[in-house]
């Protein structure tokens, strides 16, 4: 463990950019987002876990695949550095990991590199995660309904824990032990910042509320499907999809083609969800998930039911993103708590 | 690292219009690259991504057979964007495609026994393939029945293929329209009467069926009338798809991806997921 004091944070913030491109917590406008760092001192380490998610790092909004000139494919340059991510909380931590299950290729069809998504393996697998431990977790927090906490370092490379006094650096992965190993002029963590350690992870932990049981959900919400549970739920839903692009974890998208046949245009992939109708409308008119009611369905049990029978894991990590963001108060822990407690 | 989401180049060598109405198309597809047509190796019930550059992907199910090695060839229907566009392509156009995606109809395991297709409409594409595939292997299989409904005469795709089939004693086909037409003098009815009709015997045999959605939904339970096991019946699933590789979420049913895990799928599999159909 290394320790950097606050008023060294920017020199080794900027150790990082001289090889890697750093992101970082930043103001945009109203909301916080995570944003490549031009200058260490523009920073902001007590921004909490973001309004928007880390996702975008690697998995962009709208991501370029390639471009085109009539029939002629181009591939497309993109910044080759290496990803830093710097601050990313727990809950994204563990979200990023959940999402190279979907886009890595180890886990998907093992041996396939058909299975890889390429777009996102050049930018996560070499990416180092500093993950920061939250000592003071908010009202939506419940990372520890699906056995986390607030110092989890499940998913992060090195953990950083804010002493008030200096960041305490500690390597948890391979790749961060690395990392951390090739650091020169940085002292060691004290004693006295273990206790401090101890101490701030003990007080978090008690912040958090009770974690709520969700053994068996998996196949609770399968027996569930066709009850009115879901028609109590999906009347207060109005398919915004505010939730699924808030989402640290849904990953759904769409293809499009940017300018026109003969031209020169590119084809993009840009976020989408199964909250909205034309997700799955078919050319013909026909919809398979035609009521409002059957997508708002189909992303609960997409990340309670069928990501726990392929992956073994919930497709949620407890940030509380789209507990603050809904614009109906629909509030995921309580759909959980409803789909827990109801009769198959 | 290979790249999924860049189409492969294909040149239109051959198109053939299906019915009078001028909806469906078929096409003869060949590699533009020596290199790609090397590596790409598929069988019956597959699928491709076409990619037109400017316009978008649609999904279709290959219609040639592996045996078939100067081709690839898709019958396309006209309703959408996408589909539209590639009804206004001509012969030597280029166009690309990804694939072959999904798994296919399990033709290992249906060797030594009886095989009893069931076909609709215009969706006897990866059917034609599976026919093919296994007029090509003959000797590995059974009796080979095809029941092909379509609502009109001439509204059966590849017809000059089916004459041919019909001349030959190693496969029986038998084709039915929704009424009675002036000129017809084969079979009246549904696809699902049919079938009870005909009433193929379950012994060693497994069933395929393919087609529009309500005549998959009233098939099925005239099969397990009579008396098909749900792990002898296979069909072939549809979906809005785009990345074809289990990532967009699309085509996603119970925690199955229809490009990955399917299209083809047996009822047994299928009675595990709630929203098949």
């Amino acid at each position: 463990m290394i320790r950097i004091e606050k008023e060294r944070i920017d020199e080794f913030i900027r150790t990082l950019m001289e090889t890697r491109a750093v992101y970082a917590p930043a103001l945009d406008g109203k909301n916080t987002m995570f944003a490549p760092v031009e200058d260490p001192a523009g920073i902001d380490h007590n921004i909490f876990n973001t309004d928007k998610s880390p996702k975008e790092i690697f998995f962009p909004h709208s991501e370029v695949l390639f471009e085109y000139e009539g029939e002629e494919i181009k591939k497309v340059e993109r910044d080759v550095r290496p990803i830093v991510v710097w601050g990313l909380r727990g809950c994204d931590a563990r979200s990023l990991r959940l999402l190279d299950k979907v886009f890595g290729s180890a886990w998907q069809k093992p041996g396939n590199d058909m299975f890889e998504d390429p777009y996102w393996k050049e930018k996560y697998d070499d990416a180092i995660i500093f993950g920061t431990a939250c000592n003071e977790p908010r009202s939506t927090c419940f990372c520890n309904w699906f056995g986390s906490g607030p110092h989890d370092d499940a998913g992060m490379d090195v953990k950083v824990v804010d002493t008030e006094e200096a960041f305490i650096l500690d390597p948890v992965s391979e790749k961060g032990k690395k990392f951390i190993g090739s650091l020169k002029g940085w002292a060691e963590a004290t004693k006295k910042d273990l206790a401090t350690i101890k101490a701030v992870r003990e007080k978090a932990e008690g912040l958090m509320g009770e974690a709520f049981g969700m053994e068996g959900i998996a196949e609770k919400m399968a027996d569930l499907f066709f009850k009115p549970v879901w028609d109590d739920i999906g009347a207060k839903c109005v398919n915004c999809g505010a939730c699924a692009f808030i989402c640290s974890t849904c990953h759904c998208f769409d293809v499009q083609d940017e300018g026109k046949k003969g031209k020169k245009g590119k084809r993009i992939r840009i976020w989408d969800t199964c909250m909205f109708p034309l997700f799955t409308k078919e050319a013909s008119g026909h919809n398979p998930r035609d009521m409002s009611k059957d997508r708002l369905r189909q992303r609960f049990m997409h990340k309670f039911s069928y990501f726990i029978s392929n992956y073994d894991e919930h497709l949620c990590t407890g940030c509380g993103r789209c507990v603050s963001v809904c614009p109906v108060n629909l509030d995921i822990r309580d759909v959980v708590r409803a789909v827990m407690t109801s009769e198959a | 690292m290979s790249n999924t989401y860049i189409p492969i180049q294909m040149k239109v060598e051959r198109i053939e219009i299906e019915d009078p109405d001028k909806a469906l198309r078929t096409f003869d597809l060949v590699f533009v690259n020596e290199e790609d047509k090397k590596n790409f190796e598929y069988m019956p019930g597959q699928f491709c991504e076409w990619s037109l550059l400017g316009l978008g992907e649609s999904p279709f199910g290959i219609a040639s057979s592996p045996t078939e090695t100067d081709f690839l060839r898709f019958t396309v229907s006209r309703t959408g964007s996408v589909t539209n566009e590639i009804h206004y392509l001509r012969e030597g156009d280029t166009i690309g495609i990804r694939g072959p995606m999904g798994n296919w109809y399990p033709v290992e395991k249906f060797k030594g026994g009886n095989v009893v297709i069931i076909g609709g409409g215009f969706a006897f594409t990866t059917l034609r393939s599976l026919i093919v595939y296994m007029l090509e292997h003959r000797e590995d299989y059974g009796d080979i029945t095809v029941i092909y409904g379509a609502r009109a005469p001439e509204l059966f795709i590849y017809k000059d293929e089916i004459s041919e089939w019909q001349k030959r004693d190693d496969i029986d086909i038998q084709l039915t329209i929704d009424n009675p037409a002036d000129g017809w003098d084969g079979r009246t009815g549904f696809v699902p009467a049919v079938t009870k009709e005909i009433a193929p015997s379950t012994e060693n045999t497994w069933v395929v069926v393919c087609g529009p959605p309500i005549m998959i939904k009233f098939t099925l339970p005239v099969l397990s009338e009579l008396k098909f096991a749900d792990d002898r019946i296979y069909t072939s699933l549809e979906r809005r798809m785009k990345c074809g590789i289990g990532k967009c979420g699309r085509c996603n049913i119970g925690s199955k991806y229809i490009c990955i895990d399917g299209p083809v799928f047996s009822l047994a599999e299928l009675k595990k997921i709630p929203e098949a159909f």
